[in-house]
Order: structure tokens, then sequence, then C-alpha cells
């Protein structure tokens, strides 16, 4: 069947809620609303109030609900709306979330999804991007994906992780990432990256919604005799540099592009790594493509000179190849 | 409850000897004790930082391996990766992972929250959850919206605020307007009851009536046990911001004193009672003597690839 990034997303809870009692929903307006963007939609006509829980607006206590509740042999599901409201929840997830399985030596473990929604989108509302805050935390597990069938894939992986996983969408996806994905798919397993097109003469490592705006710079290049690979990071931790490192071997000039903010961004913590690891592999500089450090601004016009976009991959991929 | 308050005492005396920075307890052993007494062992606990130790003893913790956490050594529980004064969550406790306040209250709430979402599916589970925090926690918003979502979803869990009256350094007319902390139950639409934290006896009552209530599935309550932290914040600190005067007002209140007082007029004798501190002293000294020999944490317990569990 095909089904939209939001609804593999929202099929594959659907999925795990049906065959596991413990996987329950924490959220606003996730109920008969159907979910912000309808990303919970048609999960309170099947499952009621007592698994789709319609919380106050309290980040806190409801990802500390999760964790509680977690550590107490549920796996919930908790929803913050808006990738904006993460930081409302920064303690729960940093301090409580990350820590306990190491710090009780393994006597427990906090097998919680904190999903939510970034990134610029069809409706422009809360656009700010943070993925970047949550690698730097040992103990979560954070996965961003770009494609409607990993998505799917990635979320069924991630009910079933005993590890707390932060699972952000992108909202460009939601309605616009449409493929074929089977009923009942099955879990991905976190931590590894895709090449999601081949190519010889330069690797575009790209995150959600770069992902699609990258595809389609390689489309245009390839007019040009430019060959170009794209890898779908997929995960932001654990990062698979394996397949990063491979990809460069055969075609040593690296272009890496996200939506965020550049300084900081999880381009940053890749590049130094293939610095550190396969600098040899490379014949130029890499090239990093993110937002200026502003916040993102919210007239369209201004909001489109912010965006990285098409052109910009392509601007970076012709740099990398002519140096 | 006599025998636990001075195990409670000489305890984190002794860890106060031997670490400067440990948050002391004198004074708040009845507060502790009262809250956490006559639970049963599949309850969940959330107690205080402020000396969690007895609570987690009155729940079959090992001593040593306790005094291995504040010794730094192999035998603790938590390997040295966690603050000291952290449990075994095999005890059907929340552990100290995190040194901030008030987000544990939030993670206790989700302990209730696993209770209750068993009940809503017609399981037999009466367990309740106890939690305890400071004064100044209160304050936090972690406060405001684990009680409300509590009280929301009529979750199965008891709210005590060991108001010791002093966050730090700063009294609790600078953080608290009004009688105290119990009234702020009637925003949330909880019961709130203030009672006098050092009498075991009485807050015990005030606790079990709670845990009655939370068992009966009719949610949560809370309750301020208006104590007071006689030594400083941490071991060292001379507390040289509150008057004499006051200290030594709350000093003519010590717990272990009152208790003894009203055991001697219940019949127990001096002697009988001077048996029983002997007896805890005796047990702190010798866990301390025992665990001084075992090695240091170190490579084994660093735990470089034991972050994720798998």
């Amino acid at each position: 069947m095909r089904r939209t990034y939001i609804e593999a997303i929202v099929a594959a809870i659907a999925a795990e809620m049906r065959h596991d009692d413990r996987v329950f929903m924490i959220g606003q307006d996730i109920g008969r609303f159907g979910g912000p963007m309808s990303g919970s939609k048609g999960l309170f006509e099947e499952f009621g109030p007592r698994r789709i829980r319609e919380a106050p607006i309290s980040e806190s206590a409801m990802v500390g609900g999760a964790i509680g509740a977690a550590l107490y042999g549920q796996r919930p599901v908790v929803e913050i709306s808006f990738g904006e409201f993460l930081p409302l929840a920064m303690s729960q997830i940093v301090l409580q979330a990350a820590n306990i399985h190491y710090m009780t030596a393994g006597d427990a473990s906090v097998p919680v999804v904190i999903r939510s929604r970034l990134g610029d989108g069809p409706y422009r509302g809360h656009p700010q991007s943070y993925e970047a805050w949550f690698p730097h935390v040992p103990g979560l597990k954070v996965v961003m994906p770009a494609m409607a069938r990993d998505a799917g894939r990635l979320m069924r992986a991630a009910i079933r992780d005993p590890n707390p996983v932060l699972f952000l969408e992108n909202m460009q996806c939601y309605h616009a990432v449409r493929e074929e994905v089977p009923d009942d798919d099955d879990p991905l397993p976190i931590g590894t990256a895709r090449v999601v097109r081949e190519g010889r003469s330069v690797t575009v490592v790209a995150t959600g919604w770069l992902v699609h705006r990258s595809l389609a710079a390689a489309e245009r290049v390839a007019s040009d005799g430019i060959s170009v690979e794209v890898i779908d990071v997929r995960c932001l931790a654990p990062l698979d540099l394996e397949t990063i490192v491979h990809s460069l071997r055969k075609t040593s000039h690296l272009v890496v592009a996200h939506e965020a903010w550049k300084v900081g961004g999880i381009g940053a913590e890749i590049s130094a790594q293939i610095a550190e690891t396969a600098l040899d592999a490379l014949d130029a500089p890499i090239a990093r493509i993110g937002a200026p450090s502003i916040p993102v601004p919210s007239a369209r016009s201004l909001r489109e000179r912010y965006l990285p976009n098409e052109a910009d991959v392509i601007a970076a991929i012709h740099k990398v190849i002519a140096y | 409850m006599y025998r636990w308050m001075s195990l409670a005492r000489a305890l984190e005396r002794a860890c106060a000897e031997v670490n400067p920075r440990w948050f002391p307890i004198e004074g708040e052993e009845a507060a502790i004790v009262g809250t956490f007494y006559g639970l049963r062992p599949d309850d969940v606990i959330a107690p205080h930082y402020r000396g969690p130790f007895v609570t987690y003893l009155m729940r079959g913790v090992e001593l040593d391996r306790l005094v291995g956490q504040v010794l730094g050594k192999v035998n603790g529980y938590t390997r040295g990766r966690a603050v000291a004064f952290s449990g075994p969550v095999r005890f059907n406790l929340i552990p100290w992972v995190a040194a901030d306040l008030g987000t544990s209250l939030s993670v206790a709430t989700g302990a209730a929250l696993s209770i209750a979402y068993r009940r809503e599916a017609g399981q037999v589970d009466d367990r309740i959850v106890v939690v305890s925090f400071g004064d100044g926690t209160a304050n936090r918003g972690d406060f405001h919206e684990a009680l409300n979502l509590a009280s929301v979803w009529k979750l199965p869990i008891v709210y005590v605020c060991q108001n010791n009256q002093w966050a730090i350094s700063q009294p609790l007319s600078s953080y608290v307007v009004g009688p105290g902390i119990a009234e702020r139950a009637a925003g949330y639409g909880i019961p709130g009851v203030r009672t006098d934290g050092n009498d075991p006896l009485a807050l015990n009552d005030v606790v079990q009536a709670a845990v009655t209530r939370a068992r009966a599935g009719e949610g949560p309550s809370l309750i301020e046990a208006r104590t007071y932290r006689l030594a400083g914040h941490w071991a060292e600190d001379v507390a040289s911001y509150r008057s004499a005067d006051e200290v030594a007002s709350w000093q003519r209140r010590d717990p272990l004193e009152l208790a003894r007082r009203r055991l001697v007029d219940a019949g127990h004798s001096d002697i009988e009672l001077n048996e029983i501190e002997r007896e805890t002293e005796a047990e702190v000294s010798v866990a301390f003597q025992r665990v001084r020999e075992l090695p240091d944490v170190g490579d084994s317990e660093l735990g470089l690839d034991e972050v994720y569990a798998l």
C-alpha cells in the first residue's frame, strides 16, 4: 500500500500497539482531533483513551511520566507536539532518560520513545530544528528518517528498543513523501545510514528534508556528467560512519547537508569524524550546508532565503569537484 | 521506628564524616522514617535526596553495598556511576541519576501511571507510590506538572514534602508565601495536609491514610511534614546564614530525643534504648570497616560500552 511518511509512522505505532499492550501514547491533541498534522490519525478510534492518553500541557511531566512508566514495565510513546517544545522536557531527557541505564549499572532501562516534529513544514509553524543537541548526550538514540518506509520501520524498532529513543519527524516530509509501505513491515535496526542514490564523483550526506533536496540536486547535476551518491543518515545516534567512509573511498568528495544551523549541527560532527578517520580518502575540503546563525524567520520570503535548498547543494557539489 | 531513626542518624553521620559534601539529615529522621514506614515491599518509593538510605534499608537493601557507594568501592550497587545516595531499582525505588531537583517527582508519577495503566485494563494491582522531596523543590515546575497530571489521571501516589524550612541558605519565607506547601493541593483538587514532621507516629498516620486512599483508586494526596535541618546543607556547611536561637529552639525538638522521651514515658527503659543506639552505631561502624578493605571502583566499572541497554 502506498503511504505517506506520516501514514507509515502511524501505521507502525498501531501495529506495535496491537501486539503489545505495554505500548501506549501520551501527548496533546492525539485523541479525537487525530494529532497535530494527523500525527496520530485513527489511533484513538482503535485504542481508546486508556492507550491514547491526552495529557495536560506539561512536557516535563509527560516525559518524566513516560520514563517512570517505562521503568515499571510499560513501553510508552510520548509525543511532544513540536520540536520547539523539547527544551521544556530537557532535564527529563538528558538527566533522567539518558542516564538511568548506565548509572544504575544496568539495574534498569528506559524503553521510551519521545517523538516530535521539526523543521520547516507546509504550515510554517514551529520550525526550529534542535536535533543536534541530542546525539551529544550519551545514552540516547536519535532517529531522524527522511523516507516513508524507513520512518515506519524505524518507529517499530524505536518502540521495541530498550533505550530512550528520540524520534524526530520532519514536517516537510509528512504529506509530501510517499512510497510503497507494506502492512506489518519489519523493524529496521537503529543505527544504520542508507545510500539512497548511487554515484561515483561526490558523496552528499544529508538528513531529513535535505535528503530530498540533495536527490533533486543530484538529478540536476547528472546532466553535467557529475555522478552524485546521496546518503540518508537516518540515525544521528548511533551514527553509521562506516557507510559514509565506504562511499568516500569511491567518490573522494564530501558534502554534508542539513536544515538546522550549520554551527554545531550534526554536519559538524560528521565532518570532524571523517577528518579524524578518513581524511586520506578526500581530494577536496569538506563542504558543509546548514542554516545561517539566525533564528528561523517567519515571513515567507525571509524563510525561503534562510532555508538551505537544492541550489546550495548544487553549488557545494561544484565547489568540491572543482577544487 | 526508633531503631530505624537511630540507624539513620548513625549511618548518615558516618557518611558525613567521610564525605564533607554529604547532605546531613540530623533533625529530619522522623520525617523520613515516618513517611516510609509501613509500606509494602512492592510499593514504589522515591525518597528525597536528603536521607534516602534508611528507606532503602527498610526494604532489604544491603548496608555494605550502600556504604560501598559512599566510599567508591566495587561492591556499590551503582558501581561508582551514580551519586552515592542512589539505590537499586530492583527494590522498587526510583534511582537518583540526576542531581537536579524535581525531575524525580515526574518519574515517580510515571511509576504510578504504570500501576494505574494496569488497573485500567482490569488487572488487580493495588501497589502505590510514595515520593518525598524538599520545600525548595516544591517550587520547581515539575512539582506543579506532576501533581496536576497525577490528579487528572487519579494516579495512586502520595507526595510528601519534607519541609526543613531551608533551601541551602534561603529561608522558607524567601520562596513560599502563606502558611506552607500543603495549601497548594487545593489548586489540584486533591487533599493537602500539614503535619508535625518531627512526630513519626502522627506523620505515619497521615501518610498511611493517603496510602489507603491511593490503594483504593481514589487518587493522589499532598502531605507537608514540617521539620528542621539541624545541620548545614552539606556536612561542612556551618550555616552561618541563620540564627543560633532558631537552631537551638529546634535542637530542643530533636526527633530522636522526642521519641526517646515518649518511649520512656511508655515504659521502655533508658538501658534498652541505649542498647538500640549502641547496636545501630556498631552496625554502621562494622560495615564501614568491612567495606574499607574492598578495592576502589576502576576500569572495569567505567563501562565505556555499557551506555545502551542491549
